[in-house]
């Protein structure tokens, strides 16, 4: 009996080390992040500096791999292939936004200097959950980006609505996390495998899976919508949205959003939309509800917020049902997802672009930021203002932005699908949406400045970050081609 | 096909300049307004070389530029000028100097209010209308469509009156519901034309191409047909912007917060969009539903003519009187555009240049009027006419214009609508008929109550008369108020072979069935 009887596990090539060393530089990025955040004084910016290199230096190491051969480690639970890394590179675009706009909030907020290796073991996380096919190794992936992401959210020393939205966020979190595994068991059982593709291939050769694949299958769709925050499973997203530091809210809106939406998409192209099997047009029904409540609600819940935060949190609710749209046409289409990663990439940056923004206009110890204290802000700040109202529209999904070329995108496609009746609702709903995103642009640009208005201490980090997407923003809404063609063409 | 950069030069000519406004330090706001006006001009300029290049005897699609930009969802750059588009475009080009000049801020009265945010949402405005007007691809016409919305939703929204806020949101949710349901149809129609050709094209001229199924041996039938729903998602879209009634109600609302600058735009050229949208897109591509359900149009005209005529005879704002005659005078260009007859749709086309001069004529009066007595309540004027003689000139011949006296360019596009549309709609044109009475009770009564009677207040006699900037502007418009009135041909006759064409093409489509 040789060693590889007892543990079947091949070495690993320089292939593989190849694309798994990202994975190495963030995680001991982190590690280094955290050990030279200890520093009395010097602590934060050592360790902003730490993170914010180990995320460039992993960028250009998934760059540089990025279209060697495809490679799957440990039977196919991990696969680097040029679709998998490209998503892993718009990952680690957000954190280096996210990282650079913490960068001016750190010390307001009382962050401790641990955010920084916190968001790279989030990004760690994220990483791999876009790169496996395994419902297990999904879970640890979930697990490491969602602990990371708990941790963040409960760190806003100066606010206690961060302690309560983290235990919130944590209690849910870990019941939802609960049902994915639970979830997972039971598709084990059914199907003989936990790896996507073996299970697909199963459901093709066996059109009537026993009762239990659909208890499972059901467990494991609503751990995932609860991560992308769709209703009826989206109650913890307003409060999380508002309890976290702003910064963490833009990185949460982004990465988290991402990697559960393309998690979400590789479930159901391989346990929902298999052709030919029996009784899975219900699931089919099930996200087609959840995408009309969640645009329902999230619009019309929206249009009453005073305060930015949870306005965009139910906005983001909105977003979800979107996204579930053309998580549904991809059932009918040609089952490519690659409408919603453009939607999902030119949402995130607008996203963390206004979320920087918001972080600009905060002032420590303040519970949130309302409309009232926005008033006349554009005349006074028309830089920023201008910035803001950029992310707004490209929110809205209005021209000139790349919010519209993801929407039409999305939209068009899921007409192509046949779901017209479906998009006739997302688009009605849009217009509410413009209603309350205008609202904010109202306040700025049109209204005198109230007694309380905010105070702006100048261009600090989140500054820098929201001009850098605002230039994403206008570039990928004027000429997208680059993109839609990369997407394209990696999705194949 | 003879490729050519002179639309897109006319396009972006307003946006470079906005661009370079935007870098200039506040401290020579004073001169916004000039580069502005300059700008115009340019645009004038270019647009006028446009036209004299122009050949008038192809009804074909001239100066076509054709830019790949999405190529994987079959999108282009194209634009392309033609007989229908040409007017509209030379319109723009001269309505947005004389709207400038007009309106010029009397810097001895009035501050500036972010001046540089003005101008630029002016420029900004005119490359969306010169680019809704001349884009053939669907997606760069509904892209330019959706632009226009966000410099005017600035302009009313800061600039604007009391309910500025109101008004342009508004102004903003009213035309983003016609418009998203246009989207959809865009996709529909795509999708179909790339099911029927194998590729994506969002072109007009594939698209137009596209044969949608309509059964109209029904009415039910009639309504669940593919045609009959995608026309009425474009229609929708281009009767809240033109607006016909029952869809008005944000246009006196716009109107009457607007800037000055802003009404004239909104009144000349914005809702000229919507018609312009029915006559390049609605009609022509879904002919049969149209045809089938254009009685339905006319009859909301006819309403909208008298309707618009009644209300603007009831009001007291002066302001709120011209935006219902606004309402009532695009009710022609539906009766025209939808009687399916050659002359009529000919007289659309006239009407709406007509239109844009006479309504942004009387726009720039009530601004005359309110800069100098910063009222626009019709019962606080009275015998202006021997104070300010030529601005009494001034409105006199945009009234007569408005009315559609012959001689006038109102009347060459109402009489041919009229004269066309009685051949097959005798009956609601005569209750369109009464409307051209009701509009001359309207405008006198506006005149009378402003020029004529006793004075109503002492301080009128110290008004001062039109300054030579503003009577420049007025002597544009007089210039092809009769000009047009006058010699018709010498001023649309480039169209009339598109519109030979046009006509000739949707008649027969729809007389086939």
């Amino acid at each position: 009996m040789n060693l590889l009887d007892l543990f079947p596990i091949q070495a690993l090539g320089s292939l593989e080390y190849l694309n798994l060393l990202p994975l190495f530089t963030l995680s001991f990025g982190a590690i280094g992040s955290i050990l030279v955040g200890t520093h009395k004084e010097k602590g934060h910016t050592w360790a902003f500096s730490l993170s914010l290199l180990s995320v460039l230096i992993a960028f250009f190491q998934v760059k540089g791999a990025l279209f060697s051969s495809d490679v799957s480690i440990l039977q196919e639970t991990l696969i680097f292939s040029p679709f998998t890394k490209t998503l892993s590179l718009m990952i680690l675009v957000f954190s280096s936004v996210a990282l650079i706009v913490t960068r001016g909030q750190d010390k307001k907020e009382g962050l401790l200097s641990e955010v920084y290796g916190l968001i790279l073991f989030a990004t760690t996380g994220m990483i791999l959950m876009l790169s496996t096919q395994h419902l297990v190794f999904m879970f640890i992936a979930l697990e490491i980006m969602s602990l990371a992401i708990y941790v963040l959210v409960a760190m806003r020393r100066t606010s206690s609505y961060s302690a309560e939205a983290g235990l919130k966020y944590f209690i849910l979190g870990g019941l939802a996390s609960a049902f994915f595994l639970y979830g997972s068991s039971l598709i084990f059982g059914a199907t003989g495998s936990f790896e996507l593709g073996a299970i697909s291939n199963f459901l093709s050769a066996h059109p009537n899976p026993s009762f239990i694949y659909f208890v499972g299958l059901g467990l494991v769709l609503t751990a995932m919508l609860f991560k992308v925050g769709a209703v009826p499973f989206h109650g913890w997203v307003p409060d999380v949205y508002q309890g976290a530091a702003t910064n963490i809210t833009g990185f949460m809106g982004a990465s988290v959003k991402f990697t559960a939406f393309m998690a979400l998409a590789k479930i159901s192209q391989n346990l929902v939309f298999v052709d030919g099997v029996n009784n899975l047009q219900w699931f089919k029904s099930y996200i087609w509800v959840v995408a009309a409540a969640s645009m329902i609600y999230g619009n019309f819940v929206a249009i009453s917020q005073n305060e930015i935060k949870r306005m965009l949190s139910f906005s983001t609710i909105a977003h979800t049902g979107y996204l579930l749209l053309g998580l549904y046409a991809m059932n009918i289409g040609d089952h490519s997802s690659r409408d919603m990663i453009v939607y999902l990439f030119f949402y995130a940056l607008s996203n963390l672009g206004a979320f920087a923004v918001i972080s600009q206009f905060e002032e420590k110890n303040q519970k949130d930021l309302t409309l009232d204290q926005l008033a006349g802000i554009g005349m006074k700040h028309p830089f920023l203002g201008g910035l803001f109202t950029l992310f707004l529209l490209s929110m809205a999904g209005i021209p000139l932005t790349s919010g519209f070329i993801g929407k039409y995108g999305l939209f068009s496609s899921a007409v192509n699908a046949g779901e017209v009746p479906l998009v006739i609702l997302a688009v009605l709903t849009s217009v509410v949406s413009v209603f309350y995103y205008l609202r904010v642009i109202i306040f700025m640009f049109m209204k005198e400045p109230t007694g309380e208005a905010v105070t702006y201490q100048g261009l600090k980090g989140a500054g820098f970050a929201a001009i850098i997407s605002a230039a994403a923003t206008l570039q990928f809404g004027l000429f997208p081609k680059a993109v839609l063609s990369f997407v394209k063409m990696i999705s194949k | 096909m003879e490729t050519s950069c002179l639309l897109s030069w006319i396009i972006f000519t307003p946006l470079i300049f906005g661009v370079i406004i935007a870098f200039l330090p506040k401290s020579l706001e004073q001169i916004f307004r000039k580069i502005a006006l300059v700008q115009t001009l340019v645009n004038a300029l270019i647009a006028t070389y446009l036209y004299v290049n122009f050949d008038g005897s192809s009804g074909a699609a001239q100066f076509t530029e054709v830019v790949s930009w999405l190529p994987d969802w079959g999108i282009n750059y194209s634009v392309a000028i033609d007989g229908i588009s040409l007017p509209l475009v030379m319109l723009t080009a001269f309505v947005a100097p004389v709207a400038i000049l007009g309106t010029w801020p009397d810097l001895k009265h009035v501050e500036l209010k972010k001046e540089k945010f003005f101008v630029f949402c002016l420029m900004a405005l005119q490359s969306g209308m010169y680019g809704t007007f001349l884009a053939t691809d669907l997606f760069l016409f509904y892209f330019f469509w959706e632009v226009v919305l966000i410099p005017m939703f600035f302009m009313i929204g800061i600039w604007g009156g009391k309910d500025r806020i109101y008004a342009t949101t508004k102004f903003f949710l009213y035309t983003m519901v016609g418009s998203l349901l246009m989207l959809v149809a865009i996709f529909w129609m795509i999708k179909t034309g790339q099911e029927v050709s194998g590729f994506a094209t969002a072109d007009f001229s594939n698209l137009s191409k596209l044969q949608f199924s309509f059964d109209g041996s029904s009415l039910s039938s009639a309504l669940s047909s593919p045609q009959t729903l995608l026309f009425f998602a474009f229609a929708l879209a281009f009767v809240i912007k033109v607006p016909m009634v029952p869809f008005h109600t944000w246009l006196p609302d716009a109107h009457v917060q607007a800037p000055t600058v802003g009404s004239v735009f909104l009144a000349a050229v914005l809702l000229k969009m919507g018609t312009y949208g029915l006559m390049r897109i609605a009609i022509p591509m879904f002919p049969e539903a149209s045809h089938y359900f254009s009685t339905l149009f006319i009859a909301l005209g006819v309403i909208g003519i008298i309707y618009g005529a009644f209300c603007a005879l009831a009001q007291t704002d002066f302001k709120k009187l011209v935006a219902y005659s606004s309402v009532s005078h695009m009710g022609y260009i539906m009766i025209g555009l939808f009687s399916f007859q050659k002359i009529a749709i000919a007289g659309s086309l006239y009407q709406m240049i007509n239109h844009g001069i006479s309504a942004g004529g009387l726009f720039l009066v009530v601004g005359f009027l309110y800069e100098r007595l910063h009222t626009r309540n019709l019962e606080e004027f009275g015998g202006l006419a021997k104070v300010v003689p030529l601005m009494s000139i001034g409105f006199m011949i945009m009234t007569l214009s408005s009315v559609a006296l012959p001689g006038s360019n109102g009347f060459v596009g109402e009489f041919p609508i009229l004269l066309g549309a009685f051949q097959v709609h005798p009956v609601y044109v005569l209750f369109a008929g009464t409307g051209v009475i009701l509009g001359a009770v309207y405008a006198l009564k506006a005149y009378q109550m402003v020029m004529l009677g006793p004075k109503t207040r002492t301080d009128l006699d110290h008004l001062h008369d039109l300054n030579v900037k503003e009577i420049i502007a007025m002597c544009v418009l007089t210039i092809f108020v009769f000009g047009i009135g006058f010699f018709p041909k010498s001023f649309f006759g480039k169209s009339d072979a598109t519109l030979e064409n046009y006509g000739n093409t949707l008649i027969q489509k729809v007389s086939s069935k």
